[in-house]
This record gives C-alpha cells, structure tokens and sequence, in this order.
C-alpha cells in the first residue's frame, strides 16, 4: 500500500518551524553576544578601572613638581595554620622573608609558629617588595592592597599641604580644606596649588638659620603675591614629618601662621598711617611732639627708644614711634578705626583654603585707649596670614585680596579699601623705613625693598614681658610695582652679637627676609632696578 | 526539495554552532590575554607613579642644595643684572648711530706680525688710514 503523500500546509509548518527554530537560536546567541562583548565587559573593564584608581588626587606646586601623591602599597598578613599545612622550613622561612621585609627574624619565627590567626608581617609594602615577597613563593601569606599618601618634600610644606589619616582622610591643611576637589575627580587629574617649593626651600632655610642665630622658639614666614593673593610659600617652624605617624621631640603640628592668633606690634602702624593718609588727617611733613610718652587716662605709652622731642609724621612711621602713631590714630579715632580694620577683613576669620583659621582677638569696648593701643598693634590679635593680606591689599593698589592656595594667575580686583594715591603714598612710607628707618637691614640693592618692622610683647601673667617678644618684618618687592610681600617672624628671639644685643623686628627679622628677597626675587624674575655697572662698587 | 533544504538548515547551524565555539574559545583566550596586559599596565603605571614620587623626593631643593655644596665649587653670590630694560633704545631706532657703522672697521695683522693697537678711526669713511704692516679694512659703502 502506498504511503500517503504528506499534505503540503504540514510541510509549510515544519518549515515555518525549523526557521522559527533558527532564528530563535541566532537571536539567543546574538543576546548572548551582546551580553558577553558590550554589557558584561563594559562593567568589567570599568570594575577593573575603578580598583586600581587611587583614592586621592596628586597636589603639585606652581611649577608641576609633585607635592603629595597615593602610591600604591600593600600590607602583608600571615596566615600560620596555612603555612605549617605545607612542609617548609620555618626559620629558612623566616629568614628570607626578614631580607625582604625588615621585618626582625624572630618575630616572624614567633608567627611562623603561631597556632593560629591572621598576624600582621608589615603594612605598607612597595610594589617592588611585594613582588619580592611574591617570588619567594612561601605558603600562608596574603596581601591587601592599597594607598597610602606620600609626600616627596616631607617637612617642607608639611603645614600648609597638612596629612591624611589611615583611612587616607584629610585631616589638617589643603588635604582637609580641598577634600572634595580630591576625591571628586574620577580622572585624578593633579591639583595645581599656588606654592613653588623653590621659593618654599629658601623661605624655611632663611627662616631656620635666624631661628639658629637667635635661639627663638618658633618661626612663620609667608611669601605672598600682592596682586594674584597667590601664596607662593607658608612655613611655620618647628615642623613635622607627614610621612610618620608619630611626631619627633621638637616637632609641631601647629601652624602658627594661620592656627594662632598675635599682637604684631608695630607692624600694625601701616593700617593706622593708611586710615590717617586716606582720612586726610595728617601730612607727612607735620611736626608730631613725641616728648617723654603719650599719658592716656591710666596708660602711658612709650617708644623702644627715646627719638627725640618732635618728629615728622613720616619719621613717626619710619623710626616706628608708639607715641607718635598714637597722637595720629586719635585723630580718627575707633569710630572710624574699627570700620576700616574691618573692611580689611582683620575682624574676622580669614577664609583660605586652608580651614584651620583663628579668629582675631579685639577689644569688646573699642574706646580711645584701645584706638590708640591697636594703632601701634598692641590690644588686637590677628593670624599672620591675615595680616599679610590686609598689608598686601594696602600695597597692591588699595584692594581687598584673598589669600589662595590655588594656582590663579589672575588678578584679583576685590573691594577697594583705600584710594590708588594712598596706596602710592604708603608704599614711599614704607620705602623709607628701609631707607631711613628701623628696616634698613631688609635693603637689597636692586629690588627697592619697603616694608615694616614690628616688635611686639608677650603678655605673661596678665601683663606684657619685656623679655618676650614676637619680632617680626613685612617686605614688599619691589616697593615701587609691589609684586611680592614676604612676610617673617620670630617667636622669643634673642639678641646675639651680630643684632647689637638687639631682638627687635629690625635686628632679627629684616635681615632674614631681606636674605630671602636676594635669593628669591632672581627665581620669580623680578628686575632689577639697577644695572651691572651701578651694582658693581 | 524539503530534505535538501532541511540538510542545508542543519549543515549552516552547525556551521554556526562551530563559528561560535571557536568565537567564544578566541574570547576566552583574548580574555586571558586581555587580563594580563591589563595587569602588566597597572603594574607599570604603579611603576610610574612610584618612580614619579621617587623622582620627586631626590628632587627636594634641601637635597639639591646639600649636593651642590658637597660636590660643585660654586659660590652664594647675589644675582646681577648687566643690564636693564630702559637701556634698549625704542622700537625700529638703531642700535648704534648710522655715522658709527658707517664709519666702524677691522683691523687685521699682515705677514704673522703682532697684532698692534687699533689705529685712529679715519673721519672720512672710506679712507684708509695708511699704518705699516696692516691692511685696513672699512665696513659699509
């Protein structure tokens, strides 16, 4: 019997079938694919970018030089009970993993043969050592891998960049203040700070050296660029190691230019001479009586030095007269003194990047003693930094800058807190100190160096020490174009020979940074204003 | 007509089913591959930054300075300008008056004798100021 011819629409179905089949399986191996090459991968291959991605962005100096980097580092655990699983030999064990590491061989003899856990060998092993320990291939060993931040300039700009904690935090300086900007970036793109570690290098050495000389407690030292408000170096001595965890005897965290507040002093005579200047309540060529003291109510107030019966106004200033500043700043008087310090932002914290700031210290009853007290920066406590910034916003022109320790070539065109002529006019002032005045040894010849000495008494004991001064100078280069302003102080300075017997800003203080102006002022190409021929003698 | 097109349904899928096995073995292999250059590159680019730091720390200026002294005589003099911007003269003005070049000359000795001092500059250019055993030679027309 023949066999029944199978009916056509069947065919049709099978077909149908075999095709739907096909295209069922070519569409689960493209899915397949998709998932394979571009979903799957793409989340690998960014898992793998995330892992080795360093937590922290580098920071380096104005010139690109590397300040603080994570590097790449592993901490090596033991696991005992693995190791005795095998049949190595423990002291061979121990000794060669000691050649490595550094570790102390008995030690790891000790955890070699320890019953059980997970015992630490060492943290913070170098790439290149842990693939030493690698190439031992000794069993019960484990790696954890991670950063840790280090700082190629150590102590030089310890203060100012601050340190990160094991959890690679911020914890003091511009790696607390700029935390976001260092963790926010995906790309680790480096963050350029304003500071040059040459101007840095030459700031601490100077600084060191008049520390040395004249036996002081401590030192703080600023270069600063008036126009851009740039901080080009910030040192504050004593320092630390920020590669350690543990600090030196003699070592300070503290930054005292910016974590304490002080009495500057006579420094402090520029803001009383720029609100006279700028009121129109003196002229330079008036006679002020200076006599045998100022008596105000129950003060009596005093110079350094007896300077005569009379002196002109701008002679009050050069030879830094208490008396004579006093009788000026009374005629403006704290209604107008204390809106015009607070205009120059030495009232309040001062905002930086850096977030360990001080609040001034000033008189709640602000009368004509505490006017004539501040005039001459006794009565009122302000950071350096701050300081620095009000001095640099009276030089540059008359406005108002801010401090940064971002790298920002641009001027800064703040609030104007005097007229462009009484900028100019302070600027001759301060010439002729270093000229004619108590700063005659910050001169270097070529850089028309201004500025201001300052010598201030420590209070002890609810009365102000004799013995115990903040001696301090602020440099301004060149006086004429003001570029840059360096600022130095010496916290309980001793005379020696070299000083006349002397600590006051003048003798210890000017000739430190007129030191730094001489090195510096070639490295930030500044010219001279003299030539070969009128240089040579 | 059905058997042959159902012989070539399965000759393509096993076709395909072999270009896809050796596909995904090509995959894994690369994979590998793919792995372990990304690992040599981590492990080069933690090179570079561990050099970089390194570079950076025999780089310090405190370093620099403590070498310069031990190893280089040179001494901690003041820099000095040999010049100044305000001595160049202004834009398009010549450097030296026209009369001076016109004037200016090389002397040179004759015969391997002495070089003797320069004689007097001739006032009128193109003259030459007759000295003997040297040739005069004038600059400029």
């Amino acid at each position: 019997m023949a066999k029944a011819p199978v009916a056509p629409s069947l065919v049709r179905n099978r077909i149908a079938f075999a095709a739907i089949f096909c295209a069922a399986c070519f569409a689960g191996i493209t899915a397949r694919l998709i998932d394979v090459m571009v979903i799957s991968g793409a989340g690998e291959a960014s898992h793998t970018a995330a892992a080795s991605h360093p937590m922290r962005a580098d920071f380096v100096d104005r010139n690109g030089k590397l300040i603080a980097r994570d590097l790449p580092v592993s901490d090596l655990y033991l696991i005992p009970a693995d190791f005795r699983a095998t049949q190595w030999d423990t002291n061979e064990a121990a000794r060669e993993l000691a050649a490595i590491t550094g570790v102390d061989e008995a030690r790891l003899k000790q955890a070699f043969g320890a019953k059980r856990g997970h015992i630490p060998v060492q943290r913070g092993l170098s790439p290149d050592r842990r693939e030493a320990v690698m190439h031992l291939g000794l069993p019960g060993l484990e790696f954890q891998d991670g950063y840790k931040r280090f700082y190629p300039e150590g102590r030089m700009i310890a203060h100012a960049v601050g340190q990160v904690d094991t959890d690679d935090h911020g914890v003091s300086g511009l790696e607390l203040g700029l935390e976001k900007q260092v963790r926010g970036s995906e790309t680790a793109a480096p963050i350029q700070l304003s500071l040059d570690t040459r101007i840095q290098y030459v700031l601490e050495h100077e600084m060191d050296e008049a520390m040395h000389d004249f036996r002081a407690k401590a030192a703080g030292g600023i270069v600063l660029n008036v126009r851009t408000g740039e901080v080009l170096a910030l040192a504050s001595l004593p320092d630390y190691e920020p590669n350690l965890r543990t600090l030196s005897t003699g070592d300070s965290i503290r930054n005292r230019l910016t974590q304490d507040v002080y009495e500057l002093g006579s420094i402090f005579k520029i803001f009383a001479f720029s609100l006279a200047i700028e009121e129109k309540t003196v002229r330079l060529d008036e006679p002020i009586n200076i006599g045998n003291g100022l008596r105000l109510g129950n003060h009596q107030i005093h110079d350094f030095e007896r300077l005569g019966p009379t002196l002109s106004a701008a002679m009050v200033f050069a030879q830094s007269s208490n008396i004579g500043t006093a009788q000026i700043e009374m005629r403006s008087g704290p209604s107008k003194q204390k809106p015009f310090l607070r205009k120059l932002g030495l009232l309040e914290p001062l905002k930086t990047e850096l977030p360990e700031v001080a609040a001034p210290l000033y008189p709640r009853h602000w009368e004509e003693v505490e006017a004539a007290t501040i005039a001459y920066g006794h009565g009122i406590s302000v950071n350096p930094l701050g300081f620095v910034a009000a001095a640099a916003s009276i030089v540059n022109g008359g406005t108002m800058i801010r401090p940064t320790f971002l790298k920002n070539e641009t001027v800064q065109h703040g609030e104007r807190v005097i007229s462009e002529e009484t900028s100019r006019t302070m600027r001759d002032l301060m010439r002729l100190v270093v000229t004619d005045g108590t700063g005659t040894k910050a001169d270097v010849p070529g850089y028309d160096v201004g500025g201001k000495t300052g010598t201030a008494e420590k209070a002890e004991n609810g009365s102000y020490a004799h013995h115990l001064l903040i001696s301090s100078f602020c440099g301004i280069f060149p006086i004429h174009d003001p570029q840059y302003l360096v600022f130095m102080m010496l916290d309980e300075p001793h005379g020696n020979r070299e000083s006349g017997g002397f600590s006051t800003g003048g003798a210890v203080a000017a000739p430190a940074v007129g030191h730094v102006i001489a090195k510096i002022a070639p490295l930030l190409g500044v010219h001279r204003t003299d030539t070969f021929a009128a240089a040579t003698p | 007509m059905i058997r042959i097109l159902n012989f070539a349904f399965v000759a393509i899928t096993s076709l395909v089913c072999l270009g896809v096995y050796r596909t995904a073995e090509g995959a894994r292999v690369d994979q590998g591959e793919l792995r372990s250059t990304r690992a040599a590159i981590a492990r080069e680019q933690n090179a570079l930054t561990v050099l970089g730091a390194e570079w950076a720390r025999v780089t310090q200026p405190a370093r620099i300075q403590v070498l310069t002294e031990r190893h280089l005589d040179l001494s901690d003099k003041p820099a000095v300008a040999l010049s100044s911007l305000t001595q160049l003269p202004p834009k398009n003005q010549p450097l030296v008056p026209e009369g001076e070049i016109r004037a200016a000359k090389a002397v040179v000795p004759q015969n391997g004798t002495a070089v003797r001092p320069t004689p007097a500059v001739s006032p009128q250019p193109g003259v030459a100021t007759s000295d003997k055993g040297f040739a005069v030679l004038h600059t400029g027309t």
